[in-house]
């Protein structure tokens, strides 16, 4: 089959399985996990014949897999849509197939696949266990199975069918639909709970947030078509394309339309991958099962945030000349670079095992913005494949923990405590091994933890970059968020798993089965091994003796390979310390931190996020729905414009009554009844006049009347 | 002989003048009678007078015939109508015979 | 069949009132029997109109199965009906449309000969306004279109209906007056109420013949392209004379909502498609940017108060000003910037949201109405949790919201994408503006799921809502099913549509 009738059916299978489960196999849970697993399999099998393809190509990139048909009627002319795999889209294939493929393994188990069904469980509520009796007579309480089993696999079906069309697109157009796919996936498995009211709220938050980032999105995606008659990017980023839009000037902020467009696409970003100030909808985003959390926030929904602006890096930096970041890149340097310091203070103060990773996730994704704010291309594409795998490994491993913890709730019946909070965990290392060893190795990958962890080599290339760039405020701002970030992950570790347990619940935690591991031990390997294909070639002792394969395949997707910066030592070292540094402080504040009490770091702002969620209500989401009920409603339409219609009727019908009242029945009334009144009174009174009964009178008056009649005749008309 | 016509003609007016007085002033039903009788002779009078002095044709006399036969038929009905009312209400005086007023 | 494929668009406008008289003639008992006849009388123009619609030769310029019948010889207005690829479409939304409408009317028992009647006669008054060539015919079935409407909220609407309906019928009449002057001025200046004829005259017509008024051409033109615009003004809705389309979708019954927001919204748009541009090319670039800014009010204004809405219903209703703003917003780009590319763009998704909202719009309103026969309520407070009473339903629901909402994907996309991309050179400050109320389109989607489906269930409703039952999923599946393809697929209809506007315009 040739390359490209692959590419073009990679996201199908998934599509296919959530018709299939949503129409037909819905009450079947064994064939509706079937049916998402064998597809996201065969989009797996698609991704990886493809990208081992173009692996062998030589001079991948100047050479591609494309294929394209015409969609739309525009005019004379056809909008044409397709696929193409260049380098950067072959590598984001890779991972996401694997990310995906692994969720979905996870999703069995971690939907309790093959326990009974709840004793209060109904659709809508997270389960809450099932009393079984063993043959000794004992009544245990164990996990239930998801009543919405099915409809949770036809959802995360179609949320890989967004991921895979926006990978595999090659014009924006599609790429926007994937991407809004997702937003709609995101808000059905955010809110996959709806009985709870947090989960509603969260969903909502997530489409609403994002949306805002999408509707700038769509108005960049309308000024590119309209400047240059095309969406494709083979046909945008061109040379002649691209300096045209560099040079025509926007009224806005002085930014040249290439500016303007990859501003307006970035803020569409911001949104995606929660980036200052659209963060908000992440870490509500905890809300929906774990899986979810790992596909939004790992394999898919994030990355394809930072994905388009590495899409878009050469519109981005079309007037980049080199000395001098452009304004658009700037505010993407500052974006990204703040964004990766705000999250990290605010992850150091909690304690929902899922928050701290949530805002992991963001403070990561302000790594990989910053790093493309500043021009480093390829840095920011190993970082953004290093995080995918580790951060997935991560999410899945946390609601392993969980699992695990709520298996020694509901052993225990203690339902008050929270199996997501750490301070309710520890020692688990004892009970979940494999939890514990594959967290472990995500968590120093997430720290940069030299040479072993793939996250030290990407994150080692960003502050690289930065450093020989001579951006030193973001060198230094992303080096302390590293330090925070190898912090508040040995936090985390030395609180959920060593030490000794300090609930019961903890006590009675139990490993996770082999579907939910399995795919912790796959991502592991990656999270260890990938790192070592983009070893820089001057780096000590180890560079050379990999090629710096990464650098060679991904910089051909750009027109120019990117530079290759030569070795600094500072950067280099800056990472040892903040990473081991980070790791070794964490471990030895909270070796000995037993309750929540004891932690010096529960600052109350950080706690609350800056209570930006609270001024965000404040200042937009009250006003607006203010202005939507009040005003625009109440005010404005049934106030104003129907008062104003109902007082024409009401004037019209006072018109016509005045018109009745004193016109039609005095005047016009009246005249009839006058002319018929006086002739009566002329009647009544002449009556006895003149009619009297006597004859004689009657024929003297005629007499009178005939010789009157006779003069006047005879004087006047004769 | 040498009567002129106008004499005639005065005659008869007067007659008829006379008729009319009676008919618009006297109070007896029967004399009212009397008084259209008299207006029906003095026009027979005007009608032969202007047969006799006019061009000869003999519409006149055939008129002043129809007249008397009215007249008589007319007294006829006329008295027929005055009994009558005398047989209801005892009386033929003109004034009080009002029941057609208002 | 030659005699009906030679007079085939006057028998597809003709057949309903036919059936209806035939109807008129069922004993009124027999309920069931109307009903299917009814139904069945309404599939045959919609077979008919998808064989028009086969046959249709996108390519050819100017109209096709033209039929004209002379009628007021005196004043040289005949019965003039032809298609084109604008009125193709309008034609095939109005003949498929009707039978889900009357599908779905199935569990009315009050008086159901006089509604399919009154049903049946509104879909000619429709057909007719779509078909008709000649102004004073066009005139006619605009009129006559609001009778049966106005009996049918009137006696089968809801608490409010007497209200509603004749804010409706007077307002759209208000309206109209002067859209009746000015045609008659028209026609009486050139003798003809002939479209076709009248396109190449009117715009270019420098002196008022027959008709003493003493004003310059320019006036006399601008006060006529008002007195039109403000008559399909109300009928489209473009704020602010939009009132009446809350009150009216809200208390009439289902299928009445569903025709009302499915095609007679249309009617409004197409007078501007069809008449104002062509007629009025100079006026109508002249005020664009009025016209834009009041379709753009519409887009948020329509926004915020759908999301500001208890009633579901209503905030069904809002939302179609919310989309119908969008068409306005490309036929105003399109005036301003008339035969560039840009307008070509705006005019296809406008006309193409023109079919799209009807799908949608039908669709929503239809699944309010499912809601509203088990509960009887509409007030989103008071529903709640419905999603595990009745799953597919809900499935369903958010399906249709998510082509309301413009998902890509589906059909609502692919329009206000075309719209915007067509706009957003010619009027880019109120493209932007009308991002906020594309913002909110998803705000209060959400709500309207959120109140619905999601919320705290509400016991009251176990064991009172029922599944969605087959009769009504086959009144679904074929809105779902287009709105599916178009968002797929759109070439086969956009072909058409893109055609006729690159020759009309």
């Amino acid at each position: 089959m040739s390359t490209e009738t692959i590419i073009w059916l990679i996201p199908l299978p998934p599509l296919l399985a959530f018709f299939l489960i949503v129409l037909f196999t819905n009450k079947g849970k064994a064939l509706s996990h079937s049916i998402a697993i064998g597809a996201a399999a065969l989009s797996w099998l698609g991704s990886m014949v493809v990208f081992f393809r173009a692996v062998g190509v030589e001079h991948f990139g100047k050479e591609v897999f494309q294929s394209s048909i015409n969609w739309l009627p525009t005019g004379d002319t056809w909008l044409k849509i397709g696929v193409l795999i260049d380098p950067l889209s072959a590598i984001t294939l890779f991972f996401v197939a694997w990310t995906v493929l692994m969720i979905f393994i996870y999703s069995v188990g971690y939907h309790n696949y093959g326990q009974p069904k709840g004793d209060h469980d109904r659709p809508g509520l997270p389960p809450h266990g099932a009393t079984t009796v063993d043959e000794h007579g004992h009544k245990h309480t164990v996990p239930s199975i998801e009543p919405m089993y099915s409809r949770f696999f036809a959802f995360i079906g179609l949320f890989a069918f967004g991921m895979f069309t926006l990978v595999v697109s090659d014009n924006l157009l599609t790429m926007f639909v994937g991407w809004e796919i997702m937003g709609l996936c995101s808000y059905l498995l955010i809110g996959f709970w709806y009985g709870k009211p947090s989960a509603r709220n969260a969903a909502i938050k997530a489409f609403m947030t994002t949306r805002i980032g999408d509707v700038f999105m769509l108005l960049g995606i309308s000024f590119l078509y309209s400047a240059t008659g095309t969406l494709s990017y083979r046909e945008i980023f061109t040379e002649r394309v691209l300096s045209v839009l560099a040079s025509t000037a926007t009224p806005i902020l002085g930014l040249s339309a290439a500016g303007l467009i990859g501003l307006l696409l970035f803020i569409g970003t911001v949104g995606k991958s929660a980036q200052w100030p659209l963060h908000v909808w992440l870490p509500d985003a905890m809300e929906g099962p774990t899986p979810v959390s790992a596909m939004i926030h790992a394999a898919t929904m994030v990355s394809a945030g930072v994905y388009a602006v590495i899409r878009m890096f050469p519109l981005i930096t079309a007037d980049f000349t080199g000395h001098g970041l452009t304004t658009t890149m700037s505010i993407i340097a500052f974006i990204g670079a703040f964004t990766a310091l705000f999250a990290a203070t605010i992850a150091v103060a909690q304690n929902d095992i899922k928050r701290v990773l949530a805002y992991s996730t963001i403070s990561q994704l302000g790594f990989m913005i910053a790093a493309l704010g500043i021009g480093a291309y390829v840095a920011a594409i190993f970082h953004l494949v290093t995080h995918a795998f580790f951060k997935a490994l991560l999410f899945l491993g946390s609601g392993s923990v969980i699992h695990g913890m709520e298996h020694g709730v509901l052993h225990t019946g203690d339902h008050s405590i929270d199996p997501q909070n750490m301070f309710n965990m520890g020692g688990l290392r004892k009970k979940m091994p494999i939890t514990f060893w594959t967290f472990l190795i995500g968590g120093f990958a997430l720290s940069g933890f030299p040479v072993l962890t793939a996250g030290f080599w990407s994150k080692d290339e960003i502050l690289a970059d930065a450093f020989a760039n001579g951006h030193m405020a973001v060198f230094i701002t992303l080096a302390v968020a590293a330090f925070l970030t190898a912090f508040y992950t040995m936090r985390q570790i030395t609180l959920t798993f060593l030490g000794t347990p300090r609930t019961k619940s903890a006590e009675h935690a139990q490993e996770t089965p082999w579907t939910m591991t399995l795919p912790l031990v796959i991502l592991s390997v990656f999270a260890i091994g990938f790192g070592w294909v983009g070893i820089p070639e001057e780096f000590p002792l180890l560079g050379g003796l990999l090629p710096n394969w990464l650098h060679e395949f991904v910089g051909g997707t750009l027109a120019e390979h990117p530079e290759i910066l030569p070795f600094n030592i500072m950067p280099l070292l800056t990472s040892l310390i903040v990473a081991l540094g980070g790791l070794l402080v964490g471990w030895l504040v909270y070796r000995n931190v037993k309750s929540v009490e004891e932690d010096k770091l529960q600052i109350k702002v950080l706690m609350n996020k800056y209570y930006f969620d609270e001024i965000y209500d404040f200042l937009f989401v009250k006003p607006a729905y203010w202005f939507a009920e009040t005003f625009a409603y109440k005010f404005l339409d049934q106030t104003i414009i129907d008062g104003f219609l109902n007082s024409i009727g009401g004037v019209a019908q006072g018109v016509g009554r005045a018109f009745r009242k004193y016109f039609d029945a005095p005047v016009v009334n009246g005249f009839g009844d006058l002319v018929g009144e006086s002739a009566k009174r002329i009647g009544k009174t002449m009556a006895p006049i003149i009619q009297r009964g006597r004859i004689q009178f009657y024929m003297l008056a005629s007499l009178a009347v005939a010789i009157i009649v006779a003069v006047l005749y005879y004087f006047l008309l004769a | 002989m040498s009567i002129p016509l106008s004499w005639y003609l005065i005659l008869s007016a007067a007659l008829f003048s006379i008729g009319l007085f009676g008919v618009l002033a006297r109070k007896n039903a029967v004399a009212i009678l009397l008084g259209i009788e008299l207006m029906l002779n003095a026009v027979n009078i005007n009608l032969v007078a202007f047969w006799r002095y006019g061009s000869g044709s003999i519409a006149g006399q055939v008129f002043a015939i129809i007249v008397f036969a009215v007249a008589a038929a007319e007294v006829a009905v006329g008295l027929a109508l005055i009994i009558s009312v005398y047989r209801r209400r005892t009386t033929v005086i003109a004034d009080e015979l009002d029941l057609l007023k208002w | 069949m030659d005699f009906i494929s030679y007079h085939m668009l006057t028998t597809i406008l003709l057949f309903p009132v036919l059936a209806a008289v035939i109807i008129l003639f069922l004993p009124r008992d027999e309920i069931k029997v109307i009903r299917w006849a009814a139904f069945f009388a309404s599939l045959i123009p919609f077979a008919l109109s998808v064989w028009l619609w086969l046959r249709f030769d996108s390519n050819a310029a100017g109209f096709q199965f033209t039929e004209q019948y002379p009628w007021y010889q005196a004043i040289n207005s005949s019965f003039f009906v032809g298609v084109d690829g604008l009125s193709m479409t309008m034609v095939l939304l109005t003949t498929l449309l009707t039978p889900l409408a009357i599908l779905a009317s199935f569990k009315i028992t009050d008086r159901v000969k006089a509604f399919m009647m009154l049903f049946l006669m509104l879909e000619t008054g429709m057909l007719g306004v779509f078909l008709s060539l000649d102004l004073l015919i066009f005139f006619v079935f605009w009129e006559i279109g609001l009778v049966p409407m106005y009996f049918l909220i009137n006696q089968w609407g809801s608490a409010n209906r007497n209200y509603a309906s004749m804010k409706f019928m007077i307002y759209t009449m208000a309206g109209s007056l002067g859209l009746l002057l000015a045609i008659q001025m028209i026609g009486v200046s050139f003798g003809t109420y002939n479209l076709p004829e009248l396109f190449k005259l009117w715009p270019v017509a420098s002196e008022l013949k027959n008709i003493p008024l003493g004003l310059p051409i320019e006036t006399v033109k601008a006060v006529a392209f008002w007195a039109f615009v403000i008559a399909f003004a109300i009928k489209v809705p473009v704020w602010p004379f939009h009132t009446w389309l809350p009150d009216a979708h809200t208390e009439a019954p289902t299928a009445g909502s569903m025709i009302l927001a499915g095609v007679l919204l249309k009617l409004g748009a197409y007078g501007f498609l069809r008449l104002v541009l062509p007629l009025y090319p100079a006026q109508a670039q002249q005020y664009a940017g009025a016209l834009a800014f009041l379709a753009v009010m519409a887009i948020v204004f329509g926004a915020f108060a759908a999301y500001g809405q208890t009633d579901f219903k209503r905030l069904v209703a809002y939302s179609s000003i919310n989309h119908m703003g969008f068409v306005l917003l490309g036929i105003a780009a399109a005036a301003r910037a008339m035969g560039t590319m840009n307008a070509t763009f705006a005019l296809n998704g406008a006309i193409l949201q023109m079919f799209n909202h009807g799908l949608s719009a039908a669709g929503m309103f239809f699944l309010v109405g499912v809601v509203y026969e088990r509960t009887h309520t509409r007030n989103l407070d008071e529903l709640g949790g419905l999603f595990p009473l009745a799953p597919v339903y809900g499935g369903i629901l958010i399906f249709t919201s998510m082509a309301s909402l413009g998902l890509p994907g589906l059909n609502g996309f692919v329009s206000e994408f075309l719209v915007v991309r067509g706009s957003f050179p010619i009027l880019t400050v109120y493209t932007v503006i009308a991002m906020i109320g594309l913002l909110f389109t998803g705000a209060y989607i959400l709500k309207g799921i959120k109140k619905v489906l999601h919320g705290p269930l509400n016991e009251h409703w176990v064991g009172h809502m029922t599944e969605i039952n087959t009769r009504e999923i086959v009144v679904m599946v074929p809105l779902m099913a287009l709105i599916l393809v178009i968002g797929i697929w759109p070439a086969w209809i956009l072909e058409v549509i893109n055609k006729a506007v690159t020759m009309l315009f």
